[in-house]
């Protein structure tokens, strides 16, 4: 339905003025004739098509393309109800949009938000489909979504390719804003080189600074940077690995695989696996007792694995994206307001990611006054923002990737879990003792691509 | 740890991958021996093994799904595991029987391809009912308190209590059902069958009956399986076709039709699973790039069938297919 002159509140009129200039004001009068169609009325006169710029009709799409089934379907369940939550708040103002001062609560550049979902399977080649049918099909302005780094990377690229951005949702390999970055993406989740940096400080203050330790870890992206990142900073902690052993994606059965790394005589075993996978290792080596013979650590958890793996996470060390702990003002907003629109939910790390990088889009888009996306890159390079519950960020502009603290948690026994919480905060460790220089680490290997105006 | 341990270790893990495939796959195989009906259908009936003993033991909170959306936040009944244990096979296989009456009879004189379809066809139905009514998610199976943490064994020390039930529990189970093959008339009838089916009903024996009721104990077996082997991992409408393609194989390496060569072939394809990811092989350097063993596990399981294949393309324990 095309938005008439009268909804048009005079803080959206003053806002689109201010960040748009005169191309915010050409753009509304556009609107109070009553167009919407093809790029007039919202302000985007003048820049040449690109990806799915300009916007036909009145309503801007955007793609959530997340696993529904497969080993990260949890995961998914819960990004998808936050990224609903997210169009919700987007269209009809409350959480977070009251307090971004870009947003308005009123649609984006007076466009209404609308959306399509997909299912990734869990999988790289039909997370591309999935989000190839997003873009030719549906015209989304923007795409988000993830849970395996391996569909991330691939939704990515074809951003890059396609002009459209990618929001990336739940990835945490380093290639993701390492090799493989791409300037149409931007990752606001720490990847495992800063789990590494974060983990084998408060690891081994706990155990020791000797210790042998023995890796396995799902044999793809994500698994095998988590592995090597690990390798690097506890060794040079002091720790020394004596074997890592590579398990595929969906294994059910880690048995095999645990009794080796029983058998190995380490002292320590890391279990690199995520979603559903991690839910099933972590479970299966307590149920071998491993537990009472060597110090497990989980490098990167969330709460529905932790959900999977129940009682079995007592006392094991890790990294979370965010926890509804967390105290300061937005992430108490993000669960009070995700639990009232989900019968008392408390929210997971993965929905805090999902939310905030839908909201993190559409305010760049009314910073730049128009969806055409190398302006919205723009906006979003360099951004420095407090306001999505881990305190103070940048999206950096070298490699796109999101300068932030990292939560180090320990997981509570059984007995003391529930209403959500599965885990005790140790530290936030701040982003000053984690991450890296442009020049170094996994950014030396990004080269971000054109922004496609050039 | 010694190498007597580590031997016995991965002995005992290869054991326990290969018990529920045998239980699979001994259904597969006298069906597909007496019946010459190729079930791939076989799988969903470990999926409905696996749901059922899950609602039968737990109370399970669902959080997506149409039932969910019907109202049903919570589902099961908690009765516990070995109600489940006696209950599912029942059902199972009255599946089973309808399954032979309304699927597997219409298709008996047609070509295998025909088969595979339909009952392929099936096992997705299975598959996606499943996922339109509890959720793609997938749903903690807990083990009984009974049976769950580590046990100490002597030797190789801390094992899983409940992998070690698996292996017993399948170890009674293939007992019961070769027994009733090899010492019971309605076994005799069944054997006879597989050999020459026209002889048998021309001395006047209706081979419908003793059939059907060997379909569904075959049916009855992969929902045993179900049961048995969800605790090990989580229940999701995926797990029944991940079940069928490693039972087919112990088909083949076994030989159809024969119980000793499903109880054989599971056996070896564990085996080959735990020494391939378990043993301590040395790993090795091919032009470069460093060879690690687990990885290749997967793909030992399919040499070990093409080896079998070469050598005896009836399957170890199988009979050379004439006329």
């Amino acid at each position: 339905m095309a938005r008439d002159s009268t909804s048009l509140s005079r803080r959206d009129v003053m806002k689109t003025a201010g960040a748009a200039g005169v191309a915010g004001i050409v753009g509304l009068a556009g609107c109070t004739q009553g167009g919407g169609g093809g790029g007039g009325g919202n302000g985007d006169g003048e820049y040449p098509s690109l990806g799915n710029y300009p916007i036909e009709g009145d309503k801007a799409m955007f793609g959530f393309n997340v696993p529904q089934s497969g080993p990260y379907s949890s995961e998914g369940e819960d990004e998808l109800r936050a990224y609903e939550l997210a169009v919700k708040h987007l269209n009809n103002g409350g959480g977070w949009v009251d307090d971004f001062s870009d947003l308005s609560g009123d649609g984006v550049l007076d466009y209404e938000i609308d959306y399509v979902k997909g299912d990734t399977a869990t999988d790289a080649d039909t997370a591309r489909e999935s989000a190839s049918r997003m873009i030719e099909r549906d015209g989304v302005v923007m795409f988000s979504g993830g849970s395996s780094s391996a569909t991330a990377i691939a939704q990515q690229g074809l951003a890059q390719e396609k002009n459209v951005l990618f929001m990336a949702c739940l990835t945490h390999s380093n290639d993701t804003t390492g090799k493989d970055c791409v300037r149409y993406s931007f990752r606001e989740m720490f990847n495992a080189y800063m789990t590494g940096q974060a983990l084998a400080p408060v690891v081994t203050t706990e155990y020791g600074d000797d210790l042998s330790f023995y890796q396995l870890y799902a044999d793809y992206s994500w698994g095998q940077t988590q592995q090597a990142s690990m390798k690097q900073f506890f060794e040079e902690a002091g720790w020394s690995e004596i074997d890592s052993v590579a398990t595929p994606l969906g294994e059910s059965d880690y048995s095999s695989y645990l009794s080796e790394a029983q058998s190995s005589g380490a002292d320590a075993l890391f279990l690199n696996h995520y979603g559903l996978d991690g839910g099933n290792s972590l479970k299966q080596a307590v149920e071998a007792g491993i537990d009472q013979e060597m110090e497990i650590v989980m490098p990167l958890y969330n709460r529905p694995m932790a959900q999977a793996a129940g009682g079995a996470i007592e006392g094991i060390y890790g990294t979370i994206a965010w926890d509804s702990q967390i105290d300061n003002a937005p992430s108490k907003k993000f669960t009070e307001v995700f639990g009232e629109e989900y019968n008392g939910r408390v929210p997971s790390g993965p929905a805090q990611l999902a939310y905030a990088q839908t909201l993190q889009y559409a305010a760049a888009v009314e910073r730049a006054g128009t969806f055409y996306p190398p302006e919205v890159i723009r906006q979003l390079e360099d951004y420095s923002y407090s306001n999505i519950g881990m305190g103070e960020e940048t999206m950096r502009k070298c490699d796109h990737q999101a300068q932030r603290d990292i939560p180090v948690v320990k997981g509570l026994p059984g007995s003391e879990q529930g209403d959500g919480q599965f885990f005790e905060i140790v530290e936030i460790t701040p982003q000053s003792e984690v991450g890296y220089d442009c020049g170094s680490g996994p950014a030396a290997e990004c080269e971000l691509g054109e922004y496609g105006d050039e | 740890m010694s190498l007597a341990a580590d031997l016995l270790r991965v002995f005992l893990n290869g054991l326990q991958t290969g018990a529920i495939y045998i239980l699979v796959a001994i259904g597969l195989s006298i069906i597909l021996g007496t019946l010459r009906f190729v079930n791939f259908a076989h799988g969903a009936l470990y999926l409905i093994g696996a749901y059922a003993g899950l609602l039968i033991t737990l109370e399970v909170n669902l959080s997506n799904g149409l039932l969910r959306e019907w109202g049903f936040e919570t589902i099961g009944l908690g009765w516990g595991f070995l109600p489940a244990l006696i209950i599912v096979p029942l059902f199972v296989f009255v599946i089973g029987l309808a399954m032979e009456r309304f699927v597997a009879r219409p298709f008996y004189d047609r070509p295998d391809t025909d088969q595979i379809l339909v009952t392929f066809g099936l096992a997705i139905i299975a598959q996606e009912l499943f996922r339109v009514l509890f959720g793609g998610q997938s749903i903690n199976f807990a083990r009984p308190g009974w049976a769950s943490g580590p046990v100490s064994l002597p030797i190789i020390g801390n094992f899983p209590k409940w992998r070690l039930y698996v292996i017993i529990i399948t170890g009674i189970l293939v007992a019961i059902v070769w027994l009733l093959v090899e010492y019971t008339d309605f076994g005799l009838i069944v054997r006879a069958g597989t050999r020459d089916p026209e002889m048998v009903e021309l001395l006047g024996i209706k081979l419908t009956r003793p059939y059907i009721v060997m379909f569904g104990i075959g049916a009855a077996l992969a929902g045993v399986a179900g049961v048995v082997g969800a605790p090990l991992e989580n229940v999701n409408p995926n797990i029944g076709t991940g079940v069928l393609v490693p039972a087919f194989l112990v088909v083949v390496i076994g030989g159809v039709g024969s119980i000793r060569g499903a109880v054989v072939g599971g056996v070896l394809l564990g085996m080959v699973f735990s020494v391939l990811v378990g043993a301590p092989l040395p790993s090795i350097d091919i032009l470069g790039t460093q060879i690690t063993w687990s990885a290749w596990a997967q793909v030992g399981i399919y040499a070990l069938a093409a080896v079998v294949l070469l050598v005896r393309p009836e399957g170890l324990f199988g009979e050379e297919v004439t006329g």
